[in-house]
């Protein structure tokens, strides 16, 4: 920005940076402190001091406690693991992923990082710490107690990967589907000037006005019902909508619709109409318009686009658990579940290091996309 | 663009919405005008249930549905007009309380008091969340090139976390000794109970809401500085313009669709305003429309749930949307006769 | 924190596979459960995969589910986990289904007292009992001279000989959380003073002197409690107790058990169970059961099955390995020392929860419209006159009431 070549009087750069620095704060503490309380005894998490909180005497007396050896080389790995997604990364999978599908590059390209990061942290980190703690005296000694016992009672004991897939699942569904129908709308939409266009954009608003509650619980009786209602349509093989994946998907798309179609209309009507007008007057059908011409240019708006399908998908709460079975449930629902149930101080605390899990996907994704985010804004998929 | 070719680009899209959306949204509609309920029957019974060490027998009268042959509830649907928005609104009670000139009369009546909350809570967030999204931005868009993306993603951090969990780690922090009460409680050197009168508990709610959608803002006018007209800056520096007139006559009406577009989803999702009412567990102090929605709808043990009730409110809750909305609408409807 | 935990971590897990399956038969028919999903419910489902071919679903929202669940035809679930209230719904609803048949022929092993009768048929069995019954600190009574409180007089009159000597600063602790929490608490009073919720007729019959009282006292009681009683529920009195910042509580037997865990309590053994305190006629409490039922609309041989693997979930083996889950109904259960205030309060004559689908509708408005009184915001009166109109408008729209 020219603004800035123009210099600012240092109070003003203070004030700014400062502000900066206490939203900073503000944003990232909650987040930080369920973190830290993620990873200590019940006694230490739920403790009156902050200091006990950081630092759990009482996990460090369990005999769970890290050197300062321990911090350094585990935040050393972390950055190291940042720095490379950040920097290296991208370069990989652009000469790697070079003529096949990116998308599926990236995919493999952060399995492969996350895998070599876990298997390092928890295998590789504890064993090099083990043979150097005893030889370093005072810097090999216990100072922050801290325990990952919660995390292996979700994900080990509780079988919260299998929430975890289930979540995928419906996100995955969710985002694909939605951009997919999004796409085609908000096309048609944007280069369609008649007032069925306005309408449906309109009547798009009001359903987003919508309370969902009251929509959610009609579908219940509906759903459980549905192998006897569409027995005279499919025959013998009607499915019992309750409980199956798919069926929420639905239901999450149709709900995410308004917002979608509204956020791609906005983005494509940004798109000149000259370029898939001069491919149509070549004589290409509508369809072969879109595919040619505006899906190439279209990634911007649609990875912005997804990323919020993406958050509604995994975030939800209302429709998941009241649609899905116990066996398939995704893990906002399995986790509200761990706190609403009659539980222990310990329990509570296990439910915290699974609301952790259940952040550090989110943590990726947005370090992951978060240029495309912005460069998708400015492209102007948010012209209202 | 032919009918045939934009009704088959967003057919699939309609379609989703008109089976999950609008359908169920007609059904709602009719049941705020009709009540369905099971027939009832009154018999004696004889219950026994266990004790600690022996059975515990009554013999009681109990109203239980009939039966048809096939062994279904029978159930029997009448129209009763507006009978269910009256038993929400609770007009009798409300002018009783008006012609009084009682206002905790009238926050003694749950739509009114939900009504209340959910107005402020609106009212009160909106200003805060363009405001302090805009100096976000503002701040990142100063801030050295290097340190951007940093920011940006833990800005994002209230954003993108789950609901249920963020309104649960707020609650943490702040319920009985939570450490941030005991942190207040060291500076302003007195007991806090933040959790023990209505006012506090709002604060929080708001509080925790300007937290959560600030970085949407944040991150939606970021991208929208990043298109400001350079030429216009650059005449207004050379036309001696001040920082504050530049701000006030050049980024911000360049910003203003962006700035209706937050203020849009903002009305819609606060005027819903229920997961903090859950997270925060406030339904004794203060509730919002949408939980009072939930509220009804919600089975109690016994299974007895106030569809007709639930439906009038959400009703009543769309047509308080669309007054809010009406001033901002009609900016739009502007923009698009304008255009086109 | 190191790799050795991790792997002893996985050996167990593994360990845990392999000591399962000790069930009297090979299950072949595909079973399904929904049911609540506390511990006591993960200890009888557990026991009852042992058969093989089980999926159980431990599930929050059940009590919305299972009605809708158990009407479709074939039910989705064979075997559902109810307490009182939440039979009712599938009791009226005809879903469920007699078990005379299936206990003569399976049930030898259950006592007399397992059985849920409705006029006469055996509709359900339950395997649990629990009720709210006075905790206390000992230490801290013993100290100050205070003999255990038997009514809420006396637990008024040692909270405040508690706060007077500055032990802890909220001697009392109380499950009122607004909604069904608060809504139970006034019930377990109103009980303990002899009223009736609802006349024969279905009308509300609270806006009495008993109700008066009751609400007068669950007032007094708040006087003494942490300012924030309106967000507790039960784990948080349970965390309180575990921290040492209250001396009292009348809370539920099956939290009993978390007062002498070593890895979360500061208290261990300090806190002892007593009977309900007394209201003028019974104790002020209410008893509550869970137990198996199974499904009305599925075969003959699926309910054969699933009656047979029931009754594996709720053997006495099950007891023995978690015999202080819960106050177990099951024979082999040794009731210990945590169980003994649900026995003092059951031996007072403390009545049962008096589930019925009126009483569903009450519980809720009494849940609601609560603490506008504790707030202050009502008076006592008003309260129940604004109570009572809200469960006649919900009642009436359920169609209880004409």
């Amino acid at each position: 920005m020219s603004a800035r070549a123009l210099g600012q009087p240092a109070s003003l750069r203070v004030l700014s940076n400062g502000f900066l620095a206490f939203w900073c704060l503000v944003a990232a503490f909650p987040i930080f402190w369920i973190t830290v309380m993620s990873f200590k005894s019940p006694v230490d998490a739920f403790d009156d001091n902050p200091l006990n909180v950081i630092f759990g005497p009482a996990t460090r007396a369990a005999g769970n406690g890290l050197s300062i050896l321990d911090i350094a080389l585990g935040l050393g790995l972390i950055c190291a693991t940042i720095l490379y997604s950040m920097r290296r990364l991208p370069k990989a999978v652009r000469t790697y992923g070079a003529g096949r599908s990116m998308a599926l590059a990236w995919i493999v390209a952060v399995l492969l990082v996350a895998v070599v990061f876990l298997v390092l942290f928890f295998v590789v980190l504890p064993w090099v710490t083990g043979l150097l703690n005893p030889v370093l005296g005072p810097l090999g000694r216990d100072v922050l107690g801290a325990t990952t016992e919660h995390y292996q009672t979700v994900w080990v004991d509780r079988g919260f990967s299998n929430n975890f897939k289930n979540s995928m699942i419906v996100t995955a569904g969710v985002v694909s589907v939605s951009l997919t129908f999004g796409t085609l709308a908000g096309y048609g939409l944007a280069r369609s000037g008649s007032v069925l266009a306005f309408w449906i954009l309109i009547i798009a608003l009001v359903f987003r006005a919508l309370p969902h509650s009251v929509l959610v619980a009609g579908y219940l009786p509906v759903f459980i019902n549905s192998a006897e209602w569409l027995a005279p349509i499919l025959g013998e093989n009607a499915p019992t909508l309750y409980g199956k994946p798919f069926a929420v998907i639905a239901v999450l798309v149709a709900i995410n619709q308004p917002f979608t179609i509204w956020m791609l209309r906005s983005f494509f009507a940004n798109i000149p109409a000259d370029l898939d007008e001069a491919a149509r007057v070549d004589g290409c059908s509508h369809f072969k318009a879109f595919r040619l011409v505006i899906m190439p240019v279209m990634w911007p708006g649609v990875i912005t686009t997804g990323l919020f399908s993406f958050l509604l998908a995994y975030n939800d709460f209302l429709v998941t658990s009241l649609l899905l079975d116990a066996s398939n449930q995704t893990m906002v629902p399995a986790i509200a579940g761990m706190f609403n149930r009659e539980t222990t101080t310990t329990d509570q605390v296990v439910a915290v290091a699974a609301a952790v899990s259940i952040t550090a996907p989110l943590f990726v994704l947005v370090m992951v996309f978060q240029r495309q985010i912005v460069s998708g804004l400015t492209a102007g998929a948010v012209k209202g | 663009m032919k009918f045939k070719t934009f009704a088959a680009f967003v057919g699939p899209s309609v379609l989703m919405m008109l089976l999950f959306i609008a359908f169920p949204l007609v059904k709602v509609f009719w049941q705020s005008f009709n009540v369905t309920q099971p027939v009832y029957e009154t018999v004696e019974v004889e219950k026994c249930t266990p004790g600690f060490l022996t059975q515990i027998c009554t013999t009681e009268f109990q109203t239980i549905p009939q039966l048809d042959d096939n062994g279904d509830v029978v159930t029997r649907t009448t129209y009763v007009g507006l009978q269910s928005y009256r038993n929400v609104l609770e007009m009798e009670r409300f002018w009783t309380a008006a012609k009084a000139w009682s206002w905790s009369g009238i926050m003694t009546i749950d739509f009114w008091k939900a009504l209340r909350f959910t107005l402020m809570f609106t009212l009160v967030t909106l200003p805060l969340v363009v405001g302090v999204g805009l100096l976000i931005a503002l701040a990142i868009n100063n801030a050295a090139a290097a340190i951007r993306g940093p920011v940006i993603f833990v800005s994002l951090l209230p954003f993108i976390i789950t609901p249920v969990i963020g309104a649960l780690s707020i609650n943490w922090l702040f319920r009985g000794d939570g450490i941030l009460t005991a942190l207040l409680e060291h500076w302003l050197d007195r007991d806090l109970a933040l959790f023990a009168q209505a006012w506090t508990i709002e604060l929080m709610m708001m509080f925790y809401r300007v937290w959560h959608v600030a970085p949407f803002a944040a991150i939606i006018f970021y991208a929208g500085l990043q298109t400001v007209n350079q030429d216009s800056l650059e005449s207004a520096i050379i036309d001696g313009a001040t920082r504050w007139q530049r701000l006030r006559l050049i980024i911000v009406p360049h910003l203003m669709p962006l700035i209706i577009f937050v203020a849009i989803i903002h009305l819609m999702d606060t005027y819903r305003v229920f997961e903090e009412i859950v997270g925060f567990r406030s339904q004794g102090y203060v509730i919002s429309l949408q939980w009072l929605t939930y509220d009804f709808l919600t089975p109690d043990q016994a299974g007895n749930r106030s569809i007709s009730r639930a439906s009038a409110s959400a009703m009543l809750t769309m047509i308080g949307i669309a007054v809010l909305l009406v001033p901002l609408l009609k900016r739009t409807w502007r923009d698009h006769r304008g255009t086109s | 924190m190191n790799l050795k935990t991790i792997l002893t971590a996985g050996a167990i897990c593994v360990a845990g596979g392999a000591a399962s399956a000790e069930c009297a038969f090979d299950n072949t028919v595909p079973l399904r459960s929904l049911t609540a999903g506390f511990e006591a419910w993960k200890a009888v489902t557990d026991a009852m995969a042992e058969c093989g071919n089980f999926e159980a679903n431990l599930d929050q929202e059940f009590s919305e589910k299972q009605p809708e669940a158990f009407a479709a035809n074939p039910a989705l679930y064979q075997i559902g986990g109810v307490a009182n209230s939440t039979m009712i719904p599938l009791l009226t609803a005809g879903t469920i289904r007699p078990l005379d048949d299936l206990v003569a022929k399976y049930g030898q092993n259950l006592s007399p007292n397992q059985f849920i009768r409705v006029d006469g048929k055996v509709m359900a069995i339950a395997m649990m009992v629990n009720n709210q019954h006075l905790m206390y600190r000992e230490d801290i009574l013993s100290d100050l001279g205070i003999a255990v409180p038997t009514t809420y007089e006396e637990v008024l009159a040692a909270a405040a000989a508690i706060k007077e000597a500055g032990v802890v600063d909220y001697p009392i602790g109380g499950t009122f959380m607004t909604g069904w929490n608060l809504g139970e608490e006034f019930v377990n009073m109103y009980l303990g003073e002899g009223g009736q919720f609802v006349d024969d007729k279905n009308m509300p019959t609270i806006n009495n002197e008993k109700g008066i009282a009751s609400l007068e006292m669950l007032k007094a009681l708040t006087e003494y409690m942490d300012p924030e009683f309106l967000v507790s529920d039960s784990t948080y009195v349970q965390q309180q107790f575990q921290q040492g910042k209250i001396a009292m509580a009348n809370l539920w037997a099956s939290r009993a058990g978390a007062m002498n865990d070593e890895a979360e309590s500061q208290v261990v053994g300090k806190v002892k169970m007593a009977a309900a305190p007394m209201g003028s006629v019974a104790p002020a409490s209410s008893i509550w059961w869970d137990g198996v039922v199974i499904a009305a609309n599925i075969s003959d041989e699926e309910a054969d099955a699933a009656f047979r693997v029931a009754m594996e979930g709720l053997d006495a083996e099950m007891v023995k390995a978690h015999n202080d889950a819960s106050v177990w109904l099951i024979p082999g259960y040794e009731p210990g020392e945590l169980a003994a205030g649900a026995a003092a309060t059951a031996a007072k004559g403390a009545l049962p929860y008096p589930a019925s689908a009126a009483m569903g509708v009450m519980h809720s408005a009494l849940g609601n419209g609560i603490a506008d009184y504790l707030t202050g915001a009502k008076d006592a009166q008003t309260t129940l006159v604004d109570i009572e109109a809200a469960y006649t408008t919900a009642a009436k729209e359920a169609g209880l009431i004409n």
